[in-house]
C-alpha cells in the first residue's frame, strides 16, 4: 500500500522532470560554451611547455582536433613537419603531450609518465618512451643531392639517371590532388623521388619519400649513399588515401638491397594503409654501406606511393 | 472509379459533454463564418480529473483539451483564420529572424551554383514577360534551363524571380543574395505555419505552437533555412503535401483532392526526396481503406482513393509543367534526371572518427546524428508524445485483431475506430519514418549531414508538441488547487522553459550551424571529440574575412572548398575584400584556407609542403574547435 502511494506520488510529479531536463540542457549549454580554451590559455600552455621540449622530443596535442590551434599557438619551432608528420612515435625518446578535456594521445598510452603540470585548462605531460631505440640513419634525411641517387630502370635493364633539382617549395592543390610534389627531388620523365607529407589511409600525416613506381617491368631505383646500418631497417610505406581506399590498384613492391645482396622485398596492397616493416640487417650492423631501394608495380595508375625507413 | 469516402471523425462524446457550449464540428473543418460560431466566453477551466485521463482525439477539432491557451485568447474551438494568423505570425517572425542574420552567413558551394542558375532562369522569365513567343522557342528554353538541371526548377525559379523583382527592380534588398535566399527563408517560415496548423488540428493549439517553435529552434534547420537551397523547401513541401493529403482524407472534397495532387507536384518540383512520399500515402491508404478495398476487390472492383489518383496524375503533370527543361525530350530528360540521383557521386563524411565515402550508411548514423543535433528537450518531448501515440495505435491494433478483447478495446478508447478514420497517428508516424528509413537501406551512403532527413523533423516536432500537451496536462492536474489565472499561466511558463535551451543553442550556433552539436554530446567540442562532421560546402570562408582584411592589397587566396561563384558573390556584396584574388592551388597563393574536415587533412599537408610551415597564421574557432585555418606564405 505504502509503495503504491509512493508510486502514485512519483507519477503525479513526474512531469517536473521535463522542465527540469530543459533547464539542465540550458545549463549544460551555458557551461560548454564557456569552457572553450582562449588564446590566453593557449599562450599559457606554450609558456609552460616550451622549457620542457627538447629538440628530439615528440610534441602532440590531444584531443587531435586541437592540433591546428596547437600548431598556430606553438609555432614551427616547437612543432614542425618532423613532429607533426612523424612516421611513428617509436623514434622519439620522449613526448610532450599538451592535452585538454581529459583527452590523451592513444599512441602514447603505454609510455611512462615522467612529469605533469597544469596550465589553465591544459595538462602538460612529459612521457618517456619505454622501448626507445636510437636511430642511426634516416633515409628521409638522406634523400638529397650527394647523399643519394635515383634512376629509372627500364624493362630491359637500361638505366636512366634521374638528376636532382631543387626549385624550393612544392606543388600542391585541393582535395584529390594527392601529396604535394616537392620541387626538391630526383626526376626523370614521369618518375621522381622527393620528400613530401602523405595523408595515409587513416588521414594521418606522414613524412616520407614520395616515389611513385613507373609501372610495368620498369623500376625506380634509389641509392642511399653511406648508410649507417644497425640491427634492423625499420620503416613504413603506404599510398595516398584516395589512391588506395578503393582497393583497386596494383600492389607496390619495395625491394631493399645492400652490397649486392637482397635484404628483403615487401609488398604494399591497397587497404594496407600506413604499413610498418622491420627488416633484419644484423650482418651489416656497425657498418656503412650504400642501400638500394627499388620500387615497382604492375601499373603506375594512381600509385601515389611513399615510404620511409630508419636504421637502428 | 473512386470510392474515397472516409468518414469525418465525430466528436468525442465525453469531451463534448464536458464542454457543452462548443459547437459540434467535424475534425479539422475550417472555422465557419464568425456569426455561426457560438464561442464560449472564457470557458471555465476543466476539473483536473475530467481531463487528465482523457485520450485526445487525433484529427479531432482542436479543442483546448487540457488547458485553454485558446480560451485565453478567445479562440473558438474550430481551427480557423485566427490560427492562420498565429501560423502566419510565426512564419513572419521566423523569416524576419532569418533575414536579420543572413548577412553573417557565408555562401555554401551549392548556393553559388543555384545563384548562377537562378539568374539565368530569371532572364528567361524576363524574356517570357517581354517576348512570350521568343521565350517559348526550344533554343531559348534549353539555354537557361539546361543550367543545373540535376535539380527541379521550382525553388531556383523563385530564387531568380525574387532576385529580379526584389533586388534588381525594386531594390528592396541591397544584397542580391538575400533576395535569392528569401524564397528558401519563406519556405522555412511556411514550415512553422503548417506545423502549427497540423499540430493544432491533430492534438491541440498548444501542441501546434510548441511543435512549430521546436521545429524552428533546431539549429540545423535554422542554418539551412537561410539558404537558397532545397533542403528546407523540401521539408516544407513534404509537410504541406502530407497535410493537404490528410485534409483530403478527412474531407474528400474536390478542392482538397485536387490540392493534394498539386501540392505533391510542387514537392516533386522541389527536390527528389518527394519520390518517397507516395510510399507514405499508399501505406496510409492501405491502413485507412484496406478492408474496404479488399471487399471491393473480392467483388471484382478496384477501389483507389481519389486522393491517391490525384497524387498519381496531377503530381507528375505539375512536375513537368513547371520545369521548362522537361518540355522537350521529356522522357529521356526525366531519365537523365533520375539517373543523376540514382548514380550520385559519393561524398566524404566523418562519422565517429571514420571517413565514410560510399554505401552503406552505418545504421546508427541517422539516430546518432538526430540525438547530436536536435535539442535534447525536443527529443524528450518527442519520446513522450510518440510513445503515447504508439500506445494508442497498438491498443487499436490489438482491438482490431481481437475484437472480443475487452481490455484492448477499453485501452483503445470508446469507439476508437470511429474517432479518427483518417488514421492521423499512422500518417504522422509514416511521414516521420519514411525520410529516415532510407538511411537504413544497404545501398544508401552517407550523402552529407542531417539535411537529407529534414522532412522527418516537422513530424518529430508535432509528436513533441503532443508530448508537451501531456506534460502540461499533468502539471495542470497536479496544480489544480491554484486559482484559475495562475493555473492558466502554467502551460505558458512550461512552454517558455522548454524553448529556452533550443533558443539558446540555435542563437549560439549561428553562423556555424553545421559545426554545432547539442549539449547532449558536449556541444561543438563534444561533436569534435566524437569525430562528427565539422562542416561541408566551404561556407565558413566569410567568417575569416576580418583576418583576410589584413592581407596586402591584391593578395592571392587559395579558397579551398568555397565555390568560385560563392566567393564572387561574397566579394560583390562586400563581405570579402574585392581586391583579393581567388586561386585554385596553395602553390599559387599568398594565403591558403583549409576548411577543417577529416578528409581535408591532405590540404593541410600540401600547404605545409608548399609554404614550409605547419603553423597557420589564424585559426577560426567555434567554442574552441577549429573551423578554418588560414596560412600565410612566409
Amino acid at each position: 500500500m505504502g509503495l503504491e502511494n509512493t508510486r502514485e506520488k512519483v507519477a503525479k510529479w513526474a512531469f517536473v522532470l521535463v522542465p527540469l531536463a530543459a533547464l539542465v540542457e540550458l545549463a549544460a549549454h551555458a557551461t560548454q560554451v564557456q569552457s572553450a580554451a582562449t588564446d590566453a590559455d593557449w599562450a599559457a600552455a606554450r609558456a609552460a611547455a616550451q622549457p620542457l621540449i627538447h629538440p628530439d622530443d615528440l610534441v602532440v596535442f590531444a584531443p587531435r582536433w586541437t592540433d591546428p590551434i596547437g600548431r598556430a599557438s606553438f609555432g614551427d619551432a616547437l612543432t614542425g613537419v618532423a613532429r607533426e608528420a612523424s612516421a611513428d612515435e617509436t623514434r622519439f625518446p620522449r613526448a610532450i603531450e599538451v592535452s585538454t578535456r581529459g583527452a590523451h594521445a592513444p599512441e602514447l598510452a603505454s609510455w611512462r609518465k615522467a612529469d605533469e603540470k597544469r596550465a589553465g585548462p591544459f595538462t602538460i605531460t612529459t612521457l618517456e618512451n619505454p622501448s626507445y631505440a636510437r636511430t642511426l640513419d634516416d633515409l628521409v634525411a638522406h634523400l638529397g643531392e650527394g647523399r643519394a641517387q635515383a634512376a629509372l630502370i627500364d624493362g630491359s635493364g637500361g638505366v636512366t639517371p634521374c638528376p636532382w633539382s631543387d626549385g624550393g617549395g612544392a606543388q600542391s592543390g585541393g582535395l584529390g590532388f594527392g601529396p604535394a610534389v616537392p620541387n626538391a627531388k630526383f626526376g626523370c620523365r614521369a618518375v621522381f623521388a622527393g620528400v613530401t607529407v602523405l595523408t595515409d589511409l587513416e588521414y594521418r600525416s606522414r613524412r616520407c619519400i614520395f616515389a611513385p613506381p613507373p609501372g610495368g617491368p620498369a623500376a625506380l631505383r634509389i641509392t642511399f649513399k653511406d648508410v649507417a646500418f644497425g640491427q634492423v631497417l625499420h620503416g613504413h610505406h603506404g599510398l595516398y588515401v584516395e589512391a588506395e581506399r578503393g582497393k583497386e590498384g596494383t600492389p607496390v613492391y619495395l625491394a631493399f638491397s645492400a652490397r649486392e645482396k637482397r635484404i628483403a622485398k615487401i609488398a604494399h596492397v591497397d587497404g594496407d594503409g600506413w604499413k610498418g616493416f622491420e627488416l633484419p640487417t644484423g650482418d651489416l650492423a656497425g657498418q656503412t654501406a650504400d642501400l638500394v631501394a627499388e620500387i615497382t608495380s604492375g601499373s603506375n595508375n594512381r600509385r601515389l606511393y611513399c615510404f620511409e625507413a630508419i636504421t637502428r | 472509379m473512386s470510392d474515397d469516402t472516409p468518414a469525418t471523425p465525430e466528436n468525442d462524446e465525453a469531451e463534448a459533454a464536458a464542454r457543452p457550449e462548443e459547437p459540434s464540428k467535424s475534425a479539422g473543418a475550417e472555422e465557419p463564418a464568425e456569426a455561426e460560431v457560438k464561442e464560449p466566453a472564457a470557458a471555465p477551466a476543466p476539473k483536473s480529473g475530467a481531463t487528465s485521463g482523457a485520450d485526445p482525439k487525433p484529427g479531432a477539432p482542436a479543442k483546448a483539451a487540457a488547458f485553454e491557451l485558446g480560451t485565453l485568447l478567445d479562440f473558438p474551438a474550430a481551427i480557423g483564420w485566427r490560427d492562420h494568423a498565429v501560423g502566419g505570425l510565426l512564419a513572419l517572425a521566423y523569416v524576419a529572424w532569418l533575414v536579420a542574420t543572413a548577412r553573417s552567413l557565408g555562401f555554401p558551394r551549392d548556393e553559388g551554383f543555384y545563384f548562377h542558375a537562378a539568374s539565368d532562369y530569371a532572364r528567361w522569365f524576363d524574356l517570357l514577360l517581354k517576348h512570350p513567343a521568343d521565350a517559348m522557342q526550344k533554343g531559348a528554353i534549353d539555354g537557361p534551363w539546361s543550367q543545373n538541371h540535376e535539380h527541379p526548377a521550382l525553388m531556383k525559379s523563385l530564387f531568380g524571380l525574387s532576385w529580379m523583382f526584389l533586388h534588381q527592380r525594386l531594390g528592396l534588398f541591397s544584397d542580391a543574395s538575400t533576395a535569392f535566399r528569401l524564397p528558401g527563408m519563406a519556405m522555412g517560415g511556411l514550415s512553422l505555419w503548417v506545423t502549427y496548423l497540423f499540430g493544432a488540428r491533430a492534438f491541440s493549439r498548444p501542441a501546434g505552437l510548441v511543435a512549430a517553435a521546436l521545429l524552428g529552434l533546431m539549429p540545423r534547420v535554422f542554418f539551412h533555412a537561410h539558404l537558397a537551397c532545397f533542403d528546407v523547401p523540401i521539408m516544407t513541401m513534404w509537410l504541406v503535401s502530407v497535410y493537404v493529403y490528410w485534409r483530403a482524407t478527412q474531407e474528400p472534397t474536390l478542392g482538397f483532392v485536387v490540392a493534394a495532387g498539386v501540392t505533391y507536384g510542387l514537392a516533386l518540383e522541389t527536390k527528389h526526396n518527394a519520390w518517397i512520399l507516395p510510399a507514405v500515402f499508399v501505406a496510409h491508404a492501405v491502413v485507412v481503406q484496406g478492408r474496404s478495398a479488399s471487399r471491393h476487390l473480392r467483388a471484382g472492383r478496384v477501389q483507389v482513393p481519389a486522393t491517391l489518383l490525384s497524387v498519381a496524375i496531377l503530381g507528375p503533370l505539375v512536375f513537368v509543367a513547371l520545369w521548362p527543361w522537361l518540355w522537350s525530350d521529356t522522357g529521356s530528360r526525366i531519365q537523365e534526371y533520375m539517373a543523376f540521383h540514382l548514380n550520385h557521386e559519393y561524398y566524404n563524411i566523418e562519422y565517429l572518427g571514420k571517413n565514410y565515402f560510399g554505401p552503406p550508411s552505418p545504421p546508427s548514423y541517422a539516430p546518432v546524428l538526430v540525438l547530436a543535433t536536435v535539442p535534447a528537450i525536443t527529443i524528450l518531448l518527442f519520446s513522450i508524445g510518440a510513445a503515447d501515440r504508439l500506445k494508442v495505435i497498438s491498443a487499436r491494433l490489438v482491438a482490431w485483431l481481437r475484437p472480443s478483447s475487452g481490455a484492448a478495446s477499453a485501452a483503445a478508447g470508446p469507439d476508437a475506430r470511429a474517432r479518427d478514420r483518417a488514421e492521423t497517428d499512422v500518417l504522422l508516424f509514416l511521414s516521420f519514418a519514411a525520410p529516415l528509413a532510407v538511411f537504413f537501406l544497404p545501398k544508401t551512403p552517407i550523402f552529407g549531414g542531417t539535411k537529407h532527413w529534414f522532412p522527418a523533423y516537422p513530424f518529430l516536432a508535432i509528436f513533441a508538441g503532443r508530448g508537451f500537451d501531456m506534460v502540461a496536462r499533468a502539471a495542470r492536474a497536479r496544480l489544480a488547487g491554484w486559482d484559475p489565472p495562475r493555473l492558466r499561466l502554467v502551460p505558458i511558463a512550461l512552454g517558455a522553459v522548454i524553448v529556452l535551451a533550443p533558443l539558446a543553442e540555435t542563437i549560439h550556433s549561428h553562423p556555424f550551424g553545421l559545426s554545432a552539436y547539442t549539449p547532449l554530446v558536449g556541444g561543438t567540442a563534444g561533436g569534435a571529440d566524437l569525430g562528427l562532421n565539422r562542416q561541408f560546402w566551404g561556407f565558413t570562408t566569410e567568417s575569416v574575412a576580418p583576418f583576410l582584411a589584413t592581407a596586402p592589397r591584391g593578395s592571392s587566396v587559395f579558397i579551398h572548398d568555397t565555390a568560385w561563384d560563392s566567393w564572387a558573390r561574397m566579394q560583390a556584396e562586400g563581405r570579402i575584400r574585392s581586391d583579393l584574388r581567388p586561386v585554385g592551388s596553395p602553390s599559387d597563393a599568398a594565403y591558403a584556407l583549409v576548411h577543417h574536415e577529416l578528409h581535408m587533412q591532405e590540404v593541410d599537408c600540401g600547404i605545409w609542403m608548399a609554404y614550409g610551415t605547419v603553423a597557420p597564421a589564424y585559426v577560426l574557432r567555434h567554442d574552441g574547435v577549429p573551423i578554418v585555418s588560414v596560412y600565410r606564405r612566409p
